[in-house]
């Protein structure tokens, strides 16, 4: 599966995320829920299935707390599906894949930089944040205790965290200029992912499929 | 001719009254290398970001005076600039040192052939060839500047500007960093850098340029670098600095093969 093209991987998330609210509850819901885990479930089941499960759990708490019991077994249902795939295709799909089908795609290379520079800046921002605390802590501030006294260390690891990144902006931005990285360049795709005629039929198909769920649902319940 | 000439050039940054860059000029032959040394505030990265073209186009700001470049735009053929600090200087785009190598010429548009045999080139030249398909932001600092500059190496430009291009690498990093710039000018291209590492240059640039407080005080070859006044700015050789504290008379050798040779005689 992970060799399928990036937008095969995103349209089948979408469709899946889409019939879950289109089809009626809970039976829809059920079904996509179903498919969804079967997906992260084939991709890992530790890896994805676990993290799925434990990232909607909380969502069915909340529900079971706010709503009655059907209700919080059709919205938990439709949530399950949405977080069980968008983990499954953050597991599936490396993001430099997914820039290049961009790119190749004639998407401007501002829009697929804007994707690319979000999904990269989480690992480089999470080191500096490390290295704040490391530094603090090397300056008596300790992240542990009570309430109050987390919430200092907190204020002190975010503002220069927030002012490093403020300062970095601006030098990132001379350094793509000088790199050539500039409003309508005609950036050459380093190894577009194969779009066969069969995935490209495919992702017509569950637009179509949709497409029809939605028409069937309005008609019904008409 | 002069690929680069800036004349009687001043910079102000945003909001700034006092001039960063004061009536500098400055020429630059293919084929040179230039050395920008001074102590902090000298205004060597401002004439960097100048000649590189990014101030004041996009730091903003204001300039007065002529700047002169006979080139294209940014990369091949152009003007590629390493800033000191090479976290920031990383693309945001690549998720392996090679499509971080690769970025630059890939937007310049080139064939996939033509930017594949350029990153292996550049990769090899900055020996950072086994890091190909590591995370770049799994690097060690010394790692990523040779990154930066190995991005800028790619897209072949015509004038490369160095700012502490060795602020991050170990001497055998430095090295290294100094060889590719001789190999660089070897090959034609202009290179202008600004360095604290003042030991180096006597080997690798042709003529130096000593700023002072924004305004390029002296220009000459790398003998400068062992002149008293430079010695009293602290922006002399450390060969040429304990001659002279040694008081063993003037003209003080720059490097240490100078000194033996003079000892011996």
């Amino acid at each position: 599966m992970s060799r399928r093209h990036p937008f095969t991987l995103l349209a089948l998330v979408a469709a899946l995320t889409a019939l879950a609210w289109i089809l009626p509850a809970p039976a829809g819901g059920l079904g996509t829920a179903a498919a969804a885990l079967a997906l992260a479930a084939a991709a890992g089941p530790r890896r994805v299935l676990v993290p799925a499960l434990v990232t909607a759990a909380p969502f069915w708490l909340f529900l079971l707390l706010l709503h009655d019991v059907p209700s919080t077994i059709a919205i938990g249902l439709r949530l399950t599906t949405m977080i069980a795939s968008v983990v499954w295709v953050g597991a599936l799909l490396p993001p430099g894949r997914l820039v290049e089908a961009m790119v190749a795609a004639g998407w401007g290379v501002t829009a697929a930089y804007l994707f690319a520079a979000a999904l990269s800046a989480v690992p480089l921002l999470k080191a500096r944040a490390q290295r704040i605390v490391d530094a603090q802590r090397c300056r008596g501030l300790s992240p542990r205790g009570g309430l109050g006294r987390r919430l200092r260390a907190l204020r002190a690891l975010a503002l220069p965290l927030v002012l490093s990144v403020l300062h970095e902006v601006d030098e990132r931005a001379l350094a793509l200029e000088t790199r050539g990285f500039v409003p309508g360049a005609r950036r050459t795709p380093l190894a577009p992912p194969r779009d066969g005629t069969g995935e490209r039929a495919a992702r017509w198909l569950l637009l179509v499929a949709c497409g029809a769920a939605l028409a069937w649902r309005i008609a019904w319940r008409g | 001719m002069a690929r680069l000439t800036l004349e009687r050039v001043s910079f102000w940054y945003p909001a700034t009254e006092r001039p960063a860059l004061r009536d500098a000029s400055l020429a630059v032959a293919p084929g040179e290398v230039v050395a920008l040394v001074g102590n902090v505030g000298a205004g060597a990265s401002t004439l960097l970001l100048v000649a590189a073209d990014l101030a004041p186009r996009v730091v903003g700001g204001i300039i007065k005076g002529t700047v002169d470049f006979r080139g294209r735009g940014n990369g091949e053929g152009g003007r590629g600039i390493v800033l000191p600090t090479p976290w920031t200087q990383l693309s945001g785009m690549a998720f392996t040192v090679r499509d971080e190598v690769a970025f630059g010429p890939a937007n310049l548009g080139w064939p996939r052939e033509r930017i594949a045999g350029a990153v292996d080139r550049a990769l090899d030249a900055l020996g950072i060839g086994a890091l190909a398909a590591r995370d770049p932001a799994t690097l060690s600092g010394g790692e990523l500047q040779r990154v930066v500059i190995a991005g800028i190496v790619a897209m072949e430009p015509a004038l490369v500007l160095l700012d502490e291009p060795t602020a991050e690498l170990d001497p055998e990093g430095a090295g290294l960093v100094w060889r590719l710039v001789r190999a660089l000018a070897g090959d034609g291209c202009s290179v202008v850098v600004a360095t604290s590492d003042l030991n180096a240059l006597p080997e690798v640039a042709h003529r130096i340029v000593w700023m002072e407080d924004g305004a390029v005080r002296r220009i000459g070859d790398p003998a400068l670098l062992a002149e008293n006044a430079l010695c009293e700015a602290g922006l002399a050789t450390t060969v040429a600095d304990v001659w002279r504290t040694a008081r063993l008379g003037a003209p003080y050798p720059l490097t240490v093969a100078q000194a033996e040779e003079r000892w011996r005689q």
